[in-house]
């Protein structure tokens, strides 16, 4: 069970800005991804724009496997624009 | 002099009230150092013919902070005689002209410091988790930092 925060433009599609998901604690990012437009499907268009931050560390979308913990946090992080 | 009481220190902060160049700077002097480079980061009026009305930032706040504590331990070991960092970013609705960030560096000579604020705020906007938004008359747009290594080429 993650904790996924979204912000920006994903916050706008998804609707929300935070809520818990159960999740298997081994998956791939992508597979997590999935998993998330599964529940806002309207999060599909910025797919290819996206990143994740799984414990505060920047992950691409792809085959990376992700070991997960109950109460982590993971982000949707569309581009950045700081500065 | 005992230049041991004058330990090196990072200043950071996001925060929604207006930035202060004077207390950005008042942060980072040092009797040590001999020069302090600033970078102001303002909101421009236009984007492409079309008015800016105000921005608006928001923030992965607890993150935003450890990338930029990673920044300041980056600049240090690249130019170890930098004495103090301060970055302040403001969030939330940010007027024309106002600034949007403000960072400072002190160094005993003005190389290192002109050198480090030049990579504070490149690798800022590369790395970062700060989002801002161009209000415009008739939409609004969220902007993507082409330093942000991860985004679409094309728009």
């Amino acid at each position: 069970q993650v904790s996924v925060l979204y912000f920006a433009r994903s916050a706008e599609l998804a609707g929300l800005r935070c809520e818990t998901l159960w999740v298997p604690r081994q998956i791939t990012s992508l597979q997590l991804w999935e998993e998330i437009v599964k529940v806002h499907p309207r999060l599909a268009v910025i797919r290819d724009q996206v990143v994740f931050a799984v414990r505060q560390e920047y992950v691409l979308l792809g085959d990376q496997l992700l070991v997960l913990q109950s109460g982590d946090e993971v982000a949707i992080i569309p581009p950045i624009s700081g500065g | 002099m005992d230049e041991s009481e004058d330990v090196p220190k990072d200043f950071i902060n996001l925060k929604s009230e207006k930035l202060s160049v004077d207390e950005v700077s008042e942060l980072v002097i040092s009797p040590y150092c001999g020069a302090v480079s600033l970078f102001i980061g303002t909101t421009r009026n236009n984007f492409e013919g079309k008015k800016v009305i105000h921005l608006e930032y928001e923030a992965y706040t607890s993150m935003a902070e450890t990338e930029i504590k990673k920044i300041c331990r980056d600049v240090r070991q690249k130019w170890p005689s930098v004495k103090h960092i301060a970055v302040h970013h403001r969030l939330g609705v940010v007027p024309i002209t106002e600034a949007s960030v403000i960072i400072a560096v002190s160094s005993p000579h003005r190389a290192e410091s002109l050198e480090a604020v030049m990579y504070c705020i490149n690798t800022l906007k590369a790395s970062v988790p700060i989002w801002k938004k161009e209000i415009y008359e008739d939409e609004y747009s969220w902007k993507e930092n082409k330093e942000c290594f991860w985004a679409n080429s094309e728009k």
